[in-house]
């Protein structure tokens, strides 16, 4: 009987059979800038060919060779898989760096694979035009898996996941306070959130290629937008397009890739309600507002509204970007001045949706937090008043609301932690506290907004390693990952 | 199949569970999101929190275009309503719990299709045919008809005198055909048994026989048939009164009630019954009633420890057959290895009768019948299934099932190595919990 069976050991060998299926599964990524290279002629594709044999060998190996003897998966295994399987995928998916013509440390391979995993989308190279295509496309695409997710995307084709082990991993790995089911077995809601991902992402792209890009440059940044990741094909970003048309679609679907999918699920099949029911997206639309105002105040008081898009277009987009966590800037961020800066730090710290593909602390959190503050005063001056934090019309449960404070108070103290740490590796304070946190937030505003240029280049290794791990706690919502470090979780 | 159930009590929770594991679609409503929860974050299912009588939850939860839709609140006019109001809006076949016997005869059943409400379950009044079922066959732990009878189901505990005991499964086979020995019950656990098996004491076996061979088991398992006439009831609860309703003058009932309101009541719902105040857990109250005379002790009190305890007690004073209703089910088990001859459980029984329900909805379902660790399915064979293929021993079957018997032509037969499944035979399978998706391959 189950229930007289003792709190057994983590089941490694199932924990290691789903990793090899998943290894297997990005192998089969691997083959498409593979094919690019070849495509292009390009003598990277040596590099793919190698690490997707290598993954496709390991992957193989822990499947096929592991028969584990219970195929239960309880809470501990869910957590260790997640995070394990970020790492994994990070280590594999650097081989085709290490091997391609442009060098790259281990350090700098890893950096690179984890940003993009995490949809962070910062880069370990101060220049990536010379990067082959092959590279570039694999860039992008990681990004585009790790935005949905890993194991969102394993529960979506693998049916042996499909029971209660899947639902743990699916918990450790989905954002949000509360994970929305949006159909009853996790399978389908995996299957249905990938499904609209996917049709969006080709969407993005026949839009961006309608406009002045290529087909490859469109398929690249419609991958690493719909992710909220970040990562471009050229130095400049979308700047060097100079492109109204191209800030304007991007502005759009980034702004989709930050509401919560269930959402648009629901939308997609006609219910149009919940988008004015949901609180978290109406503050989504008031934040972008208000950040609009005080953007156009700032930029004209300081002197840069040049001409109308310097007013219009270009705060909009360094907002929606910044808030949805993709981290693309146009030319002029630098110049906005401070204030600009602070606010734009407010807008990562919070993100968009929880159960989008951005990062941040999410603004759900920030619902609960700011409503929680709130009956905190009323109850000062009227102890005995009855009051509930009440989200998207149903009052939340205290345990909730405290889970959300701890949150965030985490969350504070790892961008402190972090950048305390990088101070010490010799970085200067502005930059080290603003790449701790644009790695937790899994922005990754590429360079300069600091004016230091693009501090991640010069960044010692130890700084890489750190701020590697920073974009998986942050990718994973803190408590997976460092449940893993919590000696309860080890216990007998 | 898509299937909603409302109310997360220990019927629904129950039922949610053990269909989430059947690759099934279930969401689950109740009120009390703390319910939910857990449910929610472990197992593969939907919940939703909201009012069971609400319409634009249902809609939410998908009522409209559910297949079936399970009504398990406490409350029997949430459930009746909960049906009709479901079945409004498009859900296919309904259930209700319901507590009131007055539903479930024959003159009611106009009236409930008409409102919308396809099936009733009512615990009581299955905990009560269970336990008329045991009492006519004192010896047997489990008894369960397939097919009309055809073939028969039997779980039986081993006592240290059984005949049987000692002996390997092959030694068996060669001397008699008239039973198959599906499942051994040992130390909690559920084996499925091969033919170097021995058989020890204490064990439960699950005998699969046809309707003339039941009483040859008797004799192979050391059990006595004891005729009962004289029933100790303890706890005058609502099981107790369906029960003696349904027994009428064939036996002849004494109740034994602590609570003195309850005593006053009883009198006119069992009019041929003694009853007597008094707390039937006290050893003196017990031998004041004279529990030796009695041939049967049934302990029906609210505390499931009290109804295993005092089951235990009144073995020692040479009761025959003893029945507790023990309702955590966690309890089941333990009270299993126990001396207690039949354990009813009202959310099991609950929870299997909406599985035969399920099995009428839906045709690729075939699950029967749920045991703590394993399953016994009724499957028809389809026509060039891998099961047809050679006799059964040529097959290579999985350890994890065995197949107990079939029918054909609406006759019942054992199954030996020998046997070729033909397409159209209506085969009885025991398997253990999960492995019923390999048992399906093999028939489609």
């Amino acid at each position: 009987m189950p229930m007289y069976k003792s709190r057994a050991k983590v089941n490694l060998p199932v924990l290691m059979r789903v990793t090899g299926w998943l290894l297997m599964i990005e192998a089969a990524f691997m083959l498409f800038p593979l094919l690019t290279c070849l495509i292009y002629g390009e003598s990277d594709y040596m590099a793919f060919l190698i690490g997707t044999a290598i993954t496709a060998t390991a992957g193989g190996a822990m499947t096929f060779l592991i028969k584990p003897t219970r195929n239960d998966m309880a809470k501990r295994e869910g957590f260790l898989l997640t995070a394990l399987v970020w790492v994994i995928f990070s280590l594999f998916g650097m081989i085709p760096f290490l091997l391609s013509s442009t060098h790259y440390s281990i350090s700098d391979a890893f950096f690179e694979a984890m940003s993009g995993f995490t949809t962070t989308g910062v880069s370990a190279l101060s220049t990536v035009e010379q990067l082959s295509h092959g590279l570039h496309l694999w860039r992008c695409l990681m990004q585009w898996i790790g935005g949905m997710g890993i194991i969102l995307f394993t529960l979506a084709v693998i049916p042996m996941l499909n029971h209660s082990g899947g639902m743990q991993m699916f918990n450790a790995e989905v954002t949000g306070i509360t994970r929305d089911k949006i159909r009853p077995r996790v399978s389908q809601t995996a299957k249905t959130l990938w499904l609209i991902y996917f049709l969006l992402s080709i969407a993005l792209c026949l839009l961006l290629w309608a406009g002045p890009m290529d087909f490859f440059d469109s398929m690249c940044h419609a991958l690493s937008s719909m992710s909220t990741g970040g990562f471009s094909t050229r130095d400049a970003g979308i700047a060097a397009w100079e492109s109204n048309y191209l800030k304007i679609v991007l502005i759009v679907f980034m702004f989709i890739g930050g509401i919560n999918f269930a959402l648009i699920y629901k939308a997609s099949v006609g219910d149009f309600k919940s988008f004015r029911e949901n609180d978290s997206f109406k503050a989504y639309l008031k934040i972008i507002g208000l950040a609009l105002i005080a953007y156009i105040a700032a930029i004209t008081f300081s002197g840069q509204a040049v001409n109308w898009e310097s007013v219009s277009i270009d705060p909009l987009f360094q907002i929606v970007s910044a808030l949805s966590s993709t981290g693309y800037t146009t030319s002029a961020f630098e110049n906005w001045g401070t204030t600009i800066l602070l606010i734009t730090f407010i807008l990562m710290f919070f993100g968009a949706c929880a159960g989008s593909t951005s990062g941040g602390a999410k603004i759900d959190r920030l619902i609960f937090m700011l409503k929680n503050l709130r009956n905190e005063v009323h109850r000062c001056i009227q102890p005995n008043a009855i009051l509930s934090v009440r989200v998207n019309g149903r009052v939340i449960a205290p345990e909730l609301v405290s889970k959300v404070m701890a949150f965030l108070w985490i969350y504070v103290l790892i961008i402190i932690a972090g950048g305390v740490i990088l101070t010490s590796a010799g970085m200067s304070m502005p930059d080290a506290f603003y790449s701790a946190f644009s790695c937790v937030s899994n922005t990754g505003l590429t360079s300069a907004v600091t004016g230091n240029g693009n501090v991640y280049a010069f960044m010692p290794d130890a700084g890489k390693w750190l701020l590697s791990f920073l974009m998986l706690v942050g990718r994973l919502e803190l408590f997976t990952v460092l449940v893993l470090f919590s000696r309860s979780f080890w216990r007998k | 199949m898509k299937i909603v159930i409302v109310g997360a009590g220990e019927v629904g929770s129950h039922l949610a569970k053990l269909l989430s594991r059947e690759e099934q679609d279930i969401v689950l409503v109740d009120k009390d999101a703390n319910r939910l929860a857990n449910l929610d974050a472990n197992y593969n299912l939907m919940t939703l929190c909201g009012s069971p009588t609400s319409f634009s939850i249902m809609r939410e939860a998908g009522v409209d275009d559910c297949d079936l839709f399970i009504a398990v609140t406490p409350y029997e006019t949430t459930n009746v309503t909960a049906c009709a109001m479901a079945k409004s809006i498009g859900a296919k076949k309904t259930v209700a719990r319901i507590d009131n016997y007055e539903f479930m005869i024959d003159e009611s059943q106009e009236f409930f299709t008409k409102i919308g409400v396809d099936y009733l379950i009512y615990p009581e009044f299955l905990a009560a045919q269970e336990i008329m079922t045991s009492l006519k066959r004192s010896w047997v732990r489990h008894w369960f008809e397939l097919h009309d009878g055809e073939i028969i189901l039997v779980g039986v505990k081993l006592r240290d005198t059984a005949p049987l005991i000692g002996k390997q499964l092959k030694d068996l086979a060669f001397v008699q055909r008239n039973f198959h020995i599906s499942a051994i019950k040992r130390n909690h656990e559920t084996i499925i048994p091969r033919g170097d098996d021995i058989i020890r004491a204490n064990d439960i076996l699950y005998f699969t026989t046809t309707r003339d061979h039941v009483d040859d088991l008797l004799d192979l398992c050391g059990k006595v048939q004891h005729d009962i006439k004289r029933v100790l009831i303890m706890g005058g609860s609502r099981i107790a009164i369906r029960l003696v309703a349904m027994a009428g003058e064939e036996y002849s009932f004494k109740i034994i009630e602590s609570n003195l309101e309850v005593c006053k009541h009883l009198p006119e719902k069992c009019p041929n019954c003694e009853i007597v105040h008094g707390d039937a857990r006290d050893f003196d109250v017990l031998r004041e009633e004279g529990i030796e005379d009695f041939d049967a002790f049934i302990a029906l009190a609210e505390s499931s420890e009290s109804n295993i305890l005092s089951c235990l007690t009144a073995k020692e004073f040479g009761v025959d057959k003893t029945i507790a209703e023990v309702e955590n089910i966690q309890f089941i088990s333990e009270a299993e290895g126990l001396n207690i001859g039949t354990i009813i459980n009202k959310k099991l029984l609950a929870s299997s009768k909406i599985f035969q329900i399920l099995l009428d909805a839906d045709i690729n379902s075939s699950k029967c019948l749920a045991l703590t660790d394993a399953e016994v399915a009724e499957i028809e064979v389809k026509p060039k299934s891998k099961i047809t293929r050679a006799a059964v021993k040529d097959l290579n079957l999985s350890r994890d099932m065995t197949i107990a018997g079939l029918i054909r032509d609406g006759q019942g037969m054992l199954v030996n190595g020998n046997t070729v499944i033909q397409p159209g035979d209506h085969v009885v399978v025991f398997c253990l919990t999960g492995a019923i998706h390999k048992v399906e391959k093999l028939f489609n």
